[in-house]
């Protein structure tokens, strides 16, 4: 296999632990960690003092431990019990609530640890803990169970060596995602055959990498040269995925415990700290420094009292022999300690404690608050984390996801267009869905008769050309749930948009019933069931940005129906109505629609066997088969004839416009981050009212640094803003401001990346500091085209610039955890997409617009609150100290 | 909780604590001034001071340096009159001195009687003796002996002074107690003690009466009881009034007899003898009733200020919240 040689380190498995024939290669037994996972910290043995050592790193711990040990040392004012006692309440608190954390930790492991996995032993059937599993054990899963380790797939119960998985517990992908089983193996159907397998398997070390895999596995046959095969990621099945829809898959663990790609992935959440905890840290420091000047000043004026005689040891108040003899300086010092001793307490003791209780407390007001609890999913806010509660009142900065965020990501079908014809369904009423009503309301005139051909080609090219499968039972398992209940499939499609399509083409009076035996049936609006013979599928992907598939009727025609977006599609079209669709899916595009367009083309069963022949010589091409396939793709899908477009809306969250509205009013700077195009990303954003219609907007995209350089742009945008801010100024001053010019930025992650590139040549000035000026200037920012680790770059971005603002990321998918992990606050939505966003987050909320409660009323309270209680704590401690410093005065400096 | 501050709601919180404060300050002040209080400094700095001679006076001289000092009381103390003693730059409240006794010695713990804490040194053992009140404090016991004298047409009568109720009841009964043993011979209980340095008799010598005597004498306890600023008074003695149809002390012409064992000198101290009376609220203090009436006049004032103005512009700010 290619690039073999460039493989840093590869580790060498034994399928099953057989030796490999002799004389292929070495037996060498290699040492792998096994199955367990550990998260906890401690264990039995090493708690107590780990558990010391981590508090006391703390600096007020360690501040007080010192003052404890002075007090044990010399003679002080205070007896030791007075500090060691609080000290050790806290220290024993604290130590309990993280023993507990951690006990409930190994439970979890131990739950982990001990599932039972099945894998196979000498050609039986075993069940064994799960901790047990090795690696070169042959492991079954059956449906809907997760997999123990990363295993290889090896053979499924499916005949075509194929299972479905979901990878929702890793990436929050909820789609069925299609696995394929080694070639040579995908066979072996029970327990004797699996055993039977001989082989090795060489793939390199764990890395964490979720999408990347490469290996080799070598079967051996008897006395033969043993095959290889490469292996890629789609052969390896994920610790923390489960099976779907597949009876049960057998797979040979090759990575284990805390190898797996998951535990890789595992990146313990950083402590965010907030803002309060570090300014609270500064004032620590500035008492410190009051503490230590206050005792210096007493010490020196002790001195100077006492240096009069008859002050020091006047006849009634003799000092003892030692005390008489001890070095003048050494008792300067001890004096001095005991000041900071009898000094201590102005640093509270009890607020870190009291101040977390506050926080713990305080987080339940939020989980408590009905206003914010969500009846369709039947949850309230969550919290994670209590420390960052008022956090949320100082946040200058909202970062939010577009899809599922500000939208409901619930793809409804809005139109279609075929031919020029406008067709709406009717039933969609304000956005309710009338589920008696099929009929579709023409906005056109009926079209002729060639029209209703194409029509019907058209629905039908929209039932045919798809994935999505069909789930014949109305239980929920948390996946896309049909909107038609009464016919009682769920359609499951790893795209949303599909879904809403099958759907809705459905209520047009085309249903897709089933894929049966590679035939798909659909049920036409005359309920006769048409069978269509699936002979190809193109699946979608992102760079060709369509899918196609290639079909024949039950009259022996083929068809190749193809749907994508616009882009992709009209240059490969040769006939049709294209200036009409194209203006017709514009103006969806400016709606805020997304729009696809659907083209075919007829194929002779020549064309047919020769697209069949380059597809078979493509596919089996071991290297570059992705680039191959890619190839053919292009060679077949051109030459079409466009039928029509749709447009599916994905509608706004309630309330959406409303809050974003009131944050802004707020003061707070609104960014949308979205990896959609840009023409959807801006049409939501007038939609949820981020821009207004007197909103400049200015675009710093691909198409226009194409026309000028990236510094040009720059520097021109940065003008404008500045000119702007400019006459404000004067404005302002002169009293005449009317209705200010607010701006809009559009950015794409092309022309960020290109800002965020460092600049080797240091020509001119850095591109990120002007970027950063303009977007200080706008009030609204829309980020498209965006991949989810710009997302963080743009918020760590913002986060480390000058003014140091305090941001906060909302988003629901996994594609938002990194921005949410990013920002000082992260708030998850508890969405559609896969719960990960929400578990990472900081906070979870069940929809957008309780953002604004989140903000402008807890935040608000929350930091009204945290602040209160940390000046009064000051202010009880100095209102504490203040009068025994003064005392001083008054008994000699003795430390009385 | 945030109030709203609406002149509805200042008014009449300024008017009441107005109101309130007023009277209270009024009456505490009368009552604070209708309180007796005498004081003469008796330390003899100044030569003309009967007690100059006596200044530089040590603790062990025999007989002990006498002087009178007289004085005329120009108001009489119409209801018990408590008798102090002041002392001035004397630092009763170092912690060196404050540490230096043994509680439990003086509770009458025997073991403590005989071994007493480390606290005390130096005053800890004398010639290897335990010492018996030990400590710094017990040690500098104040030893004068004052004595009041009226002079009416130049016949002096003494003034009966009650040495009894001068101390808290609890150290009296709970915190002080003389070491049990066989009998109640104080002498042969503090057997193989020695007395402090600066003091003439031993403790079990303090005074006549069994009940007054050793540990629980009343004198002892109150100045074992540490004043916390370094000018403090300490009650000496009580002067009941006799019957309702005279004064405790009439006024007229009194004489002070000292005998001056005590030596401030050296440490720049003042000594004092005090005669009060007392009323609710104890000595005299004009503070209190001063400060009431003054936050009680300013609050009304503003009140007054604040009504005025609300009268005067307060309907215009409903109009005019948008300046062109």
């Amino acid at each position: 296999c290619a690039g073999e040689e460039n493989w840093v380190d590869s580790r060498t498995i034994y399928v099953g632990h057989r030796e490999p024939p002799p004389g292929a290669e070495a037996y060498i037994p290699q040492r792998f960690p096994d199955n367990r996972i550990v998260s906890s910290k401690y264990t039995f043995w090493n708690f107590i003092p780990k558990n010391l050592f981590e508090q006391f790193r703390r600096i007020a711990n360690f501040y007080f431990l010192i003052i404890f040990l002075v007090q044990l040392i010399i003679d002080t004012p205070t007896s030791p019990v007075t500090s060691g006692l609080p000290l050790l309440f806290v220290i024993t608190v604290t130590a309990i609530k993280q023993g507990y954390e951690d006990w409930l930790r190994h439970k979890a492991d131990n739950a982990i640890n001990q599932c039972p996995v099945h894998f196979i032993q000498h050609g039986k059937l075993v069940r064994k803990q799960s901790r047990k599993l090795r690696v070169g054990d042959i492991v079954m899963v059956t449906e809907d169970e997760k997999f123990p380790c990363d295993l290889i797939f090896l053979s499924s119960s499916r005949g075509d060596g194929t299972c479905f998985v979901t990878t929702t517990s890793l990436d929050g992908e909820s789609s069925h995602k299609t696995y394929y089983a080694v070639q040579d193996t995908k066979a072996f159907h029970n327990e004797q055959e699996i055993d039977a397998l001989h082989a090795t398997i060489e793939c390199e070390q764990p890395q964490p990498d979720l999408y990347k895999f490469v290996g080799r596995i070598n079967v051996y046959h008897d006395r033969n040269e043993p095959i290889a095969r490469p292996l890629g990621s789609e052969n390896l099945l994920l610790r923390g995925a489960t099976l779907k829809n597949t009876e049960k898959i057998f797979g040979v663990a090759i990575y284990t415990g805390m190898e797996t790609k998951m535990a890789l992935n595992y990146q313990s959440k950083s402590q965010k700290r907030s803002a309060v905890e570090k300014s609270m840290n500064v004032f620590l420091v500035v008492y410190l420094c009051i503490l230590v000047s206050k005792a210096l000043i007493n010490t020196v004026l002790k001195y100077a009292w006492q240096s009069e005689p008859f002050r020091d040891e006047p006849w009634y108040n003799q000092k003892t022999e030692p005390e008489k003899k001890r070095n003048l300086f050494l008792q300067a010092f001890t004096d001095f300690l005991a000041f900071m001793v009898l000094f201590n307490y102005i640093i509270p003791v009890s607020m870190y404690v009291t101040v977390e209780m506050q926080k713990f407390l305080g987080s339940y007001f939020i989980a408590w608050d009905e206003e914010m609890f969500d009846e369709a999913i039947g949850e309230g806010p969550l919290v994670n984390t209590s420390d960052l509660n008022e956090e949320l009142g100082q946040i200058e900065y909202i970062f939010t996801d577009k899809t599922g965020t500000l939208t409901e990501n619930n793809m409804e079908f809005v139109e279609c267009c075929i031919e020029g014809h406008v067709y709406v369904p009717h039933v969609i009423c304000n956005g309710q869905i009338l589920h008696d009503c099929t009929g579709i309301d023409m906005i056109d005139s009926s079209p002729g008769g060639s029209g209703k051909e194409r029509e019907e080609l058209f629905f039908r090219a929209l039932c045919l050309c798809h994935t999505v499968q069909v789930k014949e039972d109305d239980s929920i398992d948390g996946l896309k749930k049909s909107q038609v209940p009464r016919k009682s499939c769920i359609y499951i499609s790893s795209s949303p948009d599909e879904v809403a399509l099958v759907e809705g083409i459905q209520r047009l009076g085309y249903t897709y019933l089933r894929l049966k035996d590679n035939h798909m049936e659909i049920l036409n609006r005359e309920n006769n069931i048409e069978r269509f013979e699936l002979l190809e599928i193109f699946s979608f992907d992102s760079v060709r940005r369509r899918m196609s598939v290639i079909v024949k009727s039950s009259t022996g025609d083929i068809f190749l129906f193809c749907k994508g977006a616009d882009s992709s599609i009209f240059p490969r079209v040769k006939e049709g109505k294209i200036e009409q669709i194209r203006s017709r899916v514009q103006r969806n595009a400016v709606e805020g629609l997304r729009t696809l367009c659907v083209a075919y083309k007829k194929l002779t069963e020549k064309e047919y066997s020769n697209v069949q022949r380059l597809l078979q010589n493509a596919k089996l091409a071991l290297q570059d088969r992705e680039k191959k396939l890619a190839e053919v793709y292009e060679k077949i899908e051109r030459d079409f004839i466009l039928l029509g477009a749709t447009a599916v809306e994905d509608r706004l969250q309630e309330k959406a416009a409303d809050t974003i509205e009131a944050l802004q009013k707020a003061g707070i700077k609104v960014w949308v981050l979205t990896g959609d195009k840009m023409e959807t990303a801006a049409a939501t954003c007038y939609a949820c009212k981020l821009f207004r219609r007197n909103t400049q907007i200015l675009e710093l995209t691909t198409k226009k640094i194409e026309e000028q350089s990236l510094h040009d742009v720059l520097f021109d945008l940065n003008k404008t803003v500045i000119r702007q801010n400019g006459s404000l100024t004067r404005d302002t001053f002169s009293g005449l401001s009317t209705d200010t010019q607010d701006y809009g930025l559009i950015i794409d992650g092309a022309s960020l990346s290109l800002i965020m590139k460092p600049r080797h040549d240091g020509s001119s000035g850095n591109y990120r500091e002007i970027f950063l000026n303009i977007c200080r200037n706008c009030s609204a920012v829309l980020c498209c085209r965006m991949a989810p680790l710009q997302k963080a770059q743009i918020v760590k971005l913002i986060k480390l610039s000058k003014e140091r603002p305090i941001t906060l990321a909302i988003g629901d998918g996994a594609n938002d955890v990194s921005m949410i992990l990013e920002a000082h606050v992260g708030i998850g939505i508890i969405g559609k997409e896969g719960r990960q966003a929400a578990r990472n987050s900081d906070y979870a909320i069940p929809k957008f617009k309780h953002l604004k409660k989140m903000l402008l009323v807890h935040g608000h309270l929350y930091y009204i609150r945290i602040s209160e209680l940390v000046q009064y704590f000051f202010y009880k401690n100095v209102c504490f100290i203040f009068p025994q410093f003064l005392y001083q005065f008054f008994c000699g400096f003795s430390q009385q | 909780w945030q109030p709203i501050l609406t002149a509805g709601t200042v008014l009449p919180a300024f008017f009441i604590i107005g109101l309130i404060f007023i009277p209270i300050g009024i009456g505490i002040f009368v009552t604070s001034n209708n309180i007796r209080e005498y004081e003469i400094d008796y330390t003899g700095t100044e030569p003309s001071s009967p007690c100059n001679k006596c200044l530089n006076v040590s603790w062990d001289s025999t007989p002990p340096c006498t002087c009178t000092i007289n004085f005329t009381l120009e108001h009489s103390f119409e209801s018990n009159v408590f008798m102090y003693y002041g002392l001035s730059n004397f630092y009763q409240n170092h912690r060196r001195y404050v540490k230096s006794r043994d509680d439990s010695q003086l509770n009458g713990d025997n073991s403590s009687l005989l071994n007493p804490s480390k606290e005390c040194e130096p005053y800890r053992t004398n010639e290897d003796k335990p010492i018996a009140p030990c400590g710094a404090i017990a040690n500098s016991m104040f030893n004068d002996t004052l004595e009041l004298y009226r002079i009416d047409n130049d016949t002096r009568t003494p003034i009966t002074l009650i040495k009894k109720g001068i101390a808290w009841w609890t150290d009296k009964n709970v915190k002080f107690r003389n070491p049990t043993g066989d009998g109640n011979n104080l002498t042969a209980l503090f057997q193989g003690t020695t007395k402090p340095v600066n003091w003439p008799k031993p403790v079990y010598m303090l005074d006549s009466e069994p009940d007054n005597n050793g540990f629980i004498n009343e004198d002892f306890i109150v100045w074992m009881r540490t004043a916390a600023l370094p000018t403090f008074r300490k009650l000496y003695r009580l002067i009941e009034r006799k019957n309702s149809f005279q004064p405790t002390l009439q006024a007229g012409k009194y004489s002070l007899d000292i005998a001056y064992n005590y030596p401030v000198h050296s440490f720049d101290g003042r000594k004092r003898m005090i005669l009060s009376t007392i009323s609710w609220m104890g000595g005299k203090n004009p503070f209190l009733g001063i400060a009431y009436i003054t936050v009680g006049s300013i609050c009304f004032f503003l009140g007054v200020v604040l009504l005025f103005i609300h009268h005067k512009y307060g309907n215009r700010n409903t109009s005019a919240d948008i300046p062109n």
